[in-house]
């Protein structure tokens, strides 16, 4: 669904893209051949179950996540990226789920790997991006009481934070 | 995982667990970490780590920082094995630029990423056995051979600890005249450092009795948890990136995996001393490949600009596989850069260790995992 | 009862007193000096080099500092209990000093009952650790009192009958008459099981490493102490090097001869303070040596390898013992005797040591990179 515009037009195939294809039949899936790995893009309604069938289809096996987060992309809204692995396989593939810029919520993965729970909790709290259902919604980095800033988002400036810390420190605030 | 502790009260007599508070200033915790145990005599019934001491935005600051800043920063999140990092960062500018490094290049990274695995490992060693409770002595024995490693790393790169050595396209300069020798001599040195560590304390009845079977980690969890490097490998798990994914020349060298069968601490223990002999042997191989050669391709850009691309690079660090996330939308900035650490997985995972187990031995599984809390908070 | 030079008995205490205090002390500040050098070159470092030369006014520095030190008490801690616990650990060990034979006939008391005299007083310490962990308001400390107490009384029985049992062989419970009898052979040679449980038990009595659970550094920061500071803390120090010395001499002479052995009586007094001091010497170099070697039992390892092999293995010798002194067979014979069921025993204990770790476990497989077949 995203589309990065890179420059190099590379094919699909020859790639995982033909067999995810198939596990995820019923969901509307596109893929695109980043530099490494394909990047599937799976609607945001439909992301366990793409995830659960995934890691439960048996040429795929894709029981290892790898690594969880987000991307702020500004004006375009959001994607939640996933990184997949198969340890016996030993394929990976990534999974990009499109979240709109005004309604910022995914349903958890921690029902299907268990890795997930502080890799969406980093995501939520620096994003700003609800993981419904999570068991923890805890904050992980971030300090308990500041749950209303998202640092990773791009309008989020660098110095501001300095003035969000200490009370009456006013070096880095442009007037 | 629940937010409040679950002391255990089903008992005839009203029984409560007593909260006990590590960190984050503690001797055991390896940093600036916190552990809340929920204890019932000396058993651990929950645990809850905490962490975010030492978030510094790294993340965000990368941002901010072209791909000639940002390398210096990857050795400030991952302190103890920062050739490993620099190289996850360095391997992505190159595949997103479609950058061909030098031959030599390539075999001197490898040569000074296995030494870091090494010096990481020495690390670990020293450390571990003083949670063990061989206070100092394996600590200094470790630290004296870690010191001959780092001296070497001087020589090259001007500094012990944060090199900054890499840089997208090959390396920064030329190594030492020396450079061969250097290696041979260090290597003797550390194989005799290894036996050292190994005699001390590896036989030792005591810490057998300490560490088989305690902080034992299935199969099944460790992968569920996504866990990494020598905790998964230990665990049973033959997963290594050098050897599934091959990066540098991995895929022209002879090693080993060690692959443990039990998932507990002594396994990880003689994991990391095994992983330590096969890093002698990699550089040992690599040194007999290296050819004079540039170190640098001929035509490099003054200024680093991506083409809009992402990728995700792996690399195992001697923690397990340290991942970096670049997402580039052109210009001489990441746009979003994610540093997959090793640590930050494993340290999911120390709840299931845990329990059920004596408060020592939630110690010595911590200590077993071989934390960098730059890593896990970055 | 003779007193020194003939003077009036209490005077002569009083004198003796005196004795040991002064000696105390300072073979005290020579023991945390000694631990601090041979501990360091065992660890390929070299410990104080700049206090004095050679940094042997180190122990005096440290004393200065700690006298110096503002005395904190935590708000809630017990005002009484905090105050006495440190004399309670620290009496008792000086106590103990009073029977220790240097040279043949050099004792601050020669009391018949020497041996039980120093194993009743040697216990008394652990009343001053829980009252220093209740006292102290602090879980840390509670935690380390209580493993603490543990420990002790579990390496107190084992030490007692190991001590019975030599003495069952030297025929007397006065530590002079057992160090006279050693003459021509000492005790470990009669009894080897014995002295070898004796040291285990002395490292336990003391919360040395490898039994050092109630003050690991790395978990219980510090156990019942966590809360003292200054001086109160340095007693409890000065407690526990007292307390090696005073062991490593009660093991000396009743195990290795002390000064009578090899030819005390014939060479002099010298000879015999040389034998008790180089005897001495040898079994705290080998406690030194034993905290750097070994990692830190865990404390429910601790007490079962107290209850489950020493305890039990400690009564077959006492037992062996009384069934071969029963029958007053002759010397030669008896002796022998006593020394290859006491040598079998050390055999058995080190092999069940062994086998209790040493189950067969699946070891690590190595996998060579080339099998990576996709």
């Amino acid at each position: 669904m995203t589309t990065e515009g890179a420059a190099p037009e590379r094919s699909l195939s020859g790639t995982i893209w033909s067999e995810v294809d198939r596990a995820l039949s019923g969901i509307t899936a596109s893929a695109e051949r980043a530099v490494l790995d394909v990047i599937v893009s799976i609607p945001r309604d439909e992301v366990v179950r793409g995830l659960k069938a995934l890691k439960a289809d048996e040429a795929l096996a894709f029981d290892y996540l790898r690594c969880l987060t987000c991307v702020d992309n500004e004006a375009e809204g959001m994607d939640v990226v996933y990184h997949l692995y198969s340890t016996t396989k030993r394929h990976n593939v990534t999974v990009k789920v499109h979240l709109d810029a005004n309604d910022l919520f995914v349903d958890t993965a921690t029902t299907v790997w268990r890795a997930a729970n502080w890799y969406e909790r980093e995501a939520a709290e620096m994003f700003g991006v609800r993981f419904r259902g999570h068991p923890d919604p805890r904050t992980l980095l971030m300090p308990e009481d500041m749950t209303d800033t998202f640092p990773l988002r791009k309008d989020h400036p660098l110095a501001e934070i300095e003035v969000l810390q200490g009370e009456g420190i006013a070096w880095g605030v442009e007037e | 995982m629940t937010n409040a502790l679950q002391p255990n009260s089903n008992h005839e007599f009203e029984v409560q667990d007593i909260m006990i508070n590590m960190g984050p200033q503690h001797p055991a915790t390896h940093g600036v970490f916190r552990m809340v145990l929920a204890v019932d005599g000396e058993i651990v019934r929950d645990l809850i780590p905490h962490i975010g001491y030492m978030h510094r935005g790294a993340e965000k600051l990368s941002e901010t920082m072209d791909f000639r800043q940002g390398i210096g920063f990857m050795d400030r999140t991952e302190y103890l094995a920062q050739f490993n990092a620099e190289l996850a960062y360095v391997m992505a500018v190159e595949k997103l630029m479609d950058i061909e490094v030098p031959e030599r290049a390539q075999w001197i990274r490898m040569i000074l990423c296995e030494l870091n695995r090494l010096s990481s490992h020495f690390m670990f060693t020293g450390a571990f056995g003083a949670d063990a409770g061989v206070f100092g002595t394996s600590f200094i024995y470790a630290f004296r051979w870690r010191e001959e490693i780092l001296d070497l790393f001087e020589e090259i790169t001007g500094d012990r600890l944060m090199y900054a050595y890499f840089r997208p396209g090959g390396l920064a300069w030329e190594v030492t005249d020396n450079f061969v020798e250097r290696v041979h001599q260090v290597l003797a040195l550390s194989r005799q450092g290894i036996k050292d560590v190994d005699g001390l304390v590896t036989n030792n009845e005591i810490f057998k009795a300490r560490t088989q079977g305690v902080g034992v980690l299935t199969k099944e969890q460790a992968i569920d948890w996504g866990t990494t490097g020598p905790v998964l490998r230990a665990s049973g798990v033959a997963m290594d990136v050098r050897r599934d994914e091959p990066y540098l020349f991995y895929d022209q060298v002879e090693f080993d995996i060690p692959v443990g069968q039990n998932g507990d601490v002594y396994d990880r223990w003689c994991l990391r001393i095994e992983e330590m002999r096969q890093s002698v042997r990699i550089v040992e191989q690599c040194l007999t490949k290296l050819q004079p050669g540039p170190i640098q391709p001929e035509r490099m850009p003054r200024m680093l600009r991506t083409p809009p691309g992402e990728v995700y690079i792996r690399t195992e660090a001697p923690r397990g596989e340290f991942g970096i996330y670049m997402v580039s939308k052109g210009g001489n900035r990441p746009h979003r850069l994610k540093v997959r650490s090793s640590c930050f997985a494993n340290l999911q995972s120390l709840r299931d260790m845990s329990i059920g187990q004596y408060v020592a031995d939630a110690v010595l599984a911590l200590g077993s995992m071989d934390i960098v809390l730059c890593e896990v908070d970055r | 009862m003779s007193t020194l030079f003939g003077l009036p008995v209490a005077l002569d205490a009083l004198i003796r007193v005196l004795i040991i205090v002064g000696v105390m002390t300072v073979v005290v500040m020579g023991l945390i000096y000694i631990e601090r050098k041979v501990l360091a070159r065992f660890q390929q470092r070299l410990g104080p080099t700049r206090t004095g030369p050679m940094g042997l006014l180190q122990s005096v520095a440290d004393a200065l500092k700690l006298v110096a030190k503002e005395d904190v008490r935590p708000t809630n801690a017990d005002p009484w209990v905090f105050e006495l616990a440190p004399f309670l650990v620290f009496v008792p060990t000086f106590l103990g000093f009073v029977v220790v034979p240097f040279a043949l006939a050099w004792s601050v008391r020669d009391l018949d009952l020497g041996l039980f005299y120093i194993l009743a007083v040697s216990s008394v310490n652990i009343i001053g650790w829980v009252m220093a962990g209740w006292a102290s308001d602090n879980r840390y400390a509670m935690l380390g009192a209580l493993r603490a107490v543990a420990q002790s009384i579990s390496y107190e029985l084992p030490l007692v009958m190991a001590l019975i049992a030599v003495a069952m062989v030297a025929d007397s419970l006065n530590i002079s008459e057992i160090v006279r009898g050693q003459a021509v052979v000492p005790n470990i040679v009669w009894q080897p099981l014995p002295f070898l449980m004796f040291f285990i038990c002395m490292l336990a009595e003391m919360n040395r490493p490898p039994f050092d659970i109630p003050v690991g550094e790395s978990e219980v920061v510090g156990g019942p102490y966590v809360e003292y500071s200054g001086i109160r803390w340095s007693m409890f120090f000065l407690a526990e090097y007292a307390s090696m010395f005073i062991m490593a001499l009660l093991g000396a002479a009743v195990f290795l001869g002390g000064s009578a052995w090899p030819l005390g009586e014939q060479l002099g007094l010298p000879w015999q303070i040389l034998l008790t001091v180089v005897k001495a010497g040898a079994i705290i170099f080998v406690v030194i040596w034993t905290r750097a070697s070994f990692p830190r039992l865990r404390i429910d390892q601790l007490m079962s390898f107290s209850w489950k092999l020493l305890l039990p293995v400690s009564f077959a010798q006492i037992m062996v013992n009384g069934l071969i002194l029963v029958y007053d067979l002759p010397y030669g014979m008896s002796h022998t005797l006593l020394a290859v069921c006491s040598a079998a025993g050390v055999l058995f204990v080190a092999s069940a040591i062994n086998r209790s770790v040493t189950r067969p476990r699946p070891r690590p497989v190595l996998i060579s990179r080339s099998e990576a077949a996709r």
